[in-house]
């Protein structure tokens, strides 16, 4: 194994800086409310360690807004013609060091990958994404400690998990043991400012475990009892916290910034399943006009499609939304009561479908 | 479904459309235009290739950009056709285009009607008002190629003569000895000598044989309703009744989350379904 110093750290972040990439880590930044975000880091910045960061980091891969292209209006000589100007991916676009993701968001970015890497029968993905992902580097600090919230060792390895991170550095005394998991992450464990050490990896943090088994069935079979999906929601304001505080949400708006009378710019944002005006249509018809509705959606797509279409769980267990929710939602309760449920032999709608 | 080459999108940059020009505007009915359109770059539009069924994004800057079938056939190389009804904020702003105006355009998307297996078989075809616009597309398209396909009887519906689109089209439907085509409104009127009755009841009088038949379906959400129940008297399964679904939509490749039904997103699994894959899905619409 290697091993950093603690005071090592920022002499590696800046080297990385030296080295040409932007460095992100967990900053404290609103002292009073202990808001701790990922932002851009340069030498003397303190670094948190301790806290959870509010936010996760999927703004290095999926900003919450961009821009896709710029259009104008130009006088030609054959009239008045349209130039569109695709933006590129913009920020993030070279290389990105994330320094102090945990284990459950730098495996959210393998769960967005294997949407936004891999559109299925299309011969296309995101070509902003597939930039920025490409030139992002994880460094995953292991969580030895886990507060109530988190959910992480219900789904896979838990703290153990190593997907998604280039490098892991697990806390010893006086620093850090170094693994890397990715040619990328071994190179930087290779690097002077670590050496080689014989002490062993500390004992990771213990989650609670939640027993989902069939959730992936059952969410379809409780999908018509209204009743479930009416009390899980009663708290519910909908105001999409969750999904923006999520490391896998990734559902997105698109806009047209106007920019004079014209010209303006198309741009992208984070957008949220649970606004009514989600999927509100034209004509006044709503398939999810309930908050139930989009709950229901919101736990199908997380637990039950996502699965279904790219293989993943849509969600790692981070507990950023039940630690954030302003009307204490807890989906851990959700996700216990949908298993709890009897399975369905061949699922319900199947049985619609053969009776 | 059918899997449809995607040419016509920028595979580098899927979400930014193509310049486009508007080279016609047919005032179908007080609420109905059709637009014509071609791509400003020629070796684009040279190139566009796409099948019955599959939709484009019309964007009017500043407005947004928004969904619908194309209404002409692939077998028409000199333009790509849409038949808009004014609703909301962008097709409004659709209305206001003329003859000449500069739009943009990502198409073809989606999935198409399976045409090549329905070789031989009878074809029925039952639209509603606007729902009119991908079967126009087919049933030309079906007609292009008249000699793969067994009896084509095509119906369609709206609430009275003026609500008809296609004129032209009709015309030449009807004189055709080789498709039954049937219009129809729903309430008798001074201008109207042809059928009368809602499009449900007209399929079920002519009963079309569900014996080797597929039926395509596209229309209004009531329309749908009662014709699947004249189908299913008429002795239609679920995997011979075709129709299209609509969602509110924004990327149109799959990712930004709005259109699924389900585990299935309109946009890229649709717009396209049996009825039987609707049956299989979380009954949401």
């Amino acid at each position: 194994m290697r091993f950093i110093a603690s005071d090592g750290l920022p002499r590696l972040l800046e080297r990385l800086r030296e080295d040409g990439a932007e460095v992100w880590a967990p900053r404290v930044v609103r002292d009073t409310l202990n808001t701790v975000l990922f932002s851009p880091w340069s030498e003397g910045d303190e670094i948190e360690t301790g806290a959870y960061s509010t936010l996760s980091a999927k703004q290095l891969v999926l900003p919450a807004t961009e821009r896709l292209f710029a259009y104008r209006y130009r006088l030609t000589a054959e009239g008045e013609k349209i130039e569109i100007e695709a933006a590129g991916p913009g920020m993030h676009a070279g290389e990105t060091v994330v320094f102090g993701a945990r284990a459950c968001d730098a495996k959210a970015l393998g769960v967005l990958d294997a949407l936004f890497l891999s559109t299925p029968g299309q011969s296309y993905n995101d070509p902003h994404y597939r930039t920025r992902r490409a030139g992002l580097t994880v460094i995953t600090l292991a969580c030895t400690t886990c507060d109530s919230a988190c959910f992480c060792s219900s789904f896979g390895a838990g703290p153990a998990e190593t997907a998604g991170s280039d490098l892991i550095l697990y806390p010893v005394g006086g620093g850090y043991l170094a693994e890397g998991f990715s040619d990328r992450g071994r190179e930087l464990a290779a690097l002077d400012i670590f050496e080689d050490s014989s002490q062993e990896k500390p004992a990771l943090a213990e989650t609670a475990v939640l027993e989902l088994a069939g959730l992936e069935q059952k969410l379809l079979d409780i999908f018509d009892d209204l009743d479930f999906w009416r009390g899980a929601t009663e708290q519910c304001l909908s105001c999409g916290y969750c999904t923006y505080a999520c490391p896998t949400c990734h559902c997105f708006n698109i806009f047209d910034e106007m920019q004079g009378d014209r010209d303006g710019e198309r741009c992208r944002s984070w957008d949220a399943c649970m606004f009514y005006t989600y999927t509100l249509e034209t004509s006044g018809h709503n398939p999810r006009p309930e908050i139930a509705h989009r709950y229901r959606n919101r736990m199908g797509h997380k637990f039950s499609y996502y699965p279904a279409n790219q293989g993943e769980i849509l969600c790692t267990g981070c507990g950023r939304c039940i630690r954030g929710c302003p009307a204490g939602v807890d989906i851990r309760e959700v996700l216990k009561a949908a298993a709890a449920r009897p399975a369905t032999p061949g699922g319900a709608l199947q049985q619609e479908t053969e009776s | 479904m059918s899997t449809i080459p995607k040419k016509g999108i920028n595979a580098t940059t899927p979400l930014v459309p193509e310049p486009a020009t508007v080279v016609a505007v047919i005032q179908e009915t007080p609420a109905i235009r059709t637009y014509r359109l071609v791509f400003d770059d020629p070796a684009l539009m040279a190139a566009f290739m796409f099948a019955p069924g599959q939709i484009g994004l019309i964007s009017i800057f500043g407005a947004g950009e928004s969904t619908f079938a194309i209404s002409s056939p692939p077998s028409q190389k000199d333009y790509i056709q849409f038949s808009v009804m004014r609703t909301g904020a962008v097709t409004s702003a659709i209305h206001e285009l003329a003859e000449g105006d500069r739009v943009a355009l990502r198409a073809p998307l989606g999935c198409a009607f399976p045409v090549d297996s329905w070789k031989e078989k009878d074809v029925i075809i039952a639209g509603g008002g606007i729902g009119m616009a991908p079967l126009r597309s087919l049933l030309m398209h079906l007609l292009d190629n008249r000699g793969d396909f067994g009896r084509i009887q095509a119906f369609y519906g709206a609430r009275t003569p003026a609500d008809l689109c296609y004129a032209e089209d009709r015309a030449a439907w009807e004189a055709r000895a080789d498709v039954d085509f049937i219009a129809a409104i729903d309430a008798a009127h001074p201008d109207w000598s042809g059928r009368v009755g809602l499009l449900p009841g007209v399929l079920e009088e002519e009963q079309p044989p569900a014996a080797g038949a597929v039926a395509v379906i596209c229309g209004p959400p009531v329309m749908i309703k009662f014709t699947l129940q004249s189908l299913e008297r008429l002795g239609f399964g679920d995997q011979q009744i075709f129709t299209t679904l609509e969602r509110r939509m924004k990327c149109g490749i799959g990712l930004c989350g709005r259109c699924n039904v389900g585990p299935k997103y309109v946009c890229t699994d649709g717009p396209v379904f049996t009825l039987d894959e609707l049956r299989r899905l979380p009954a949401e619409l």
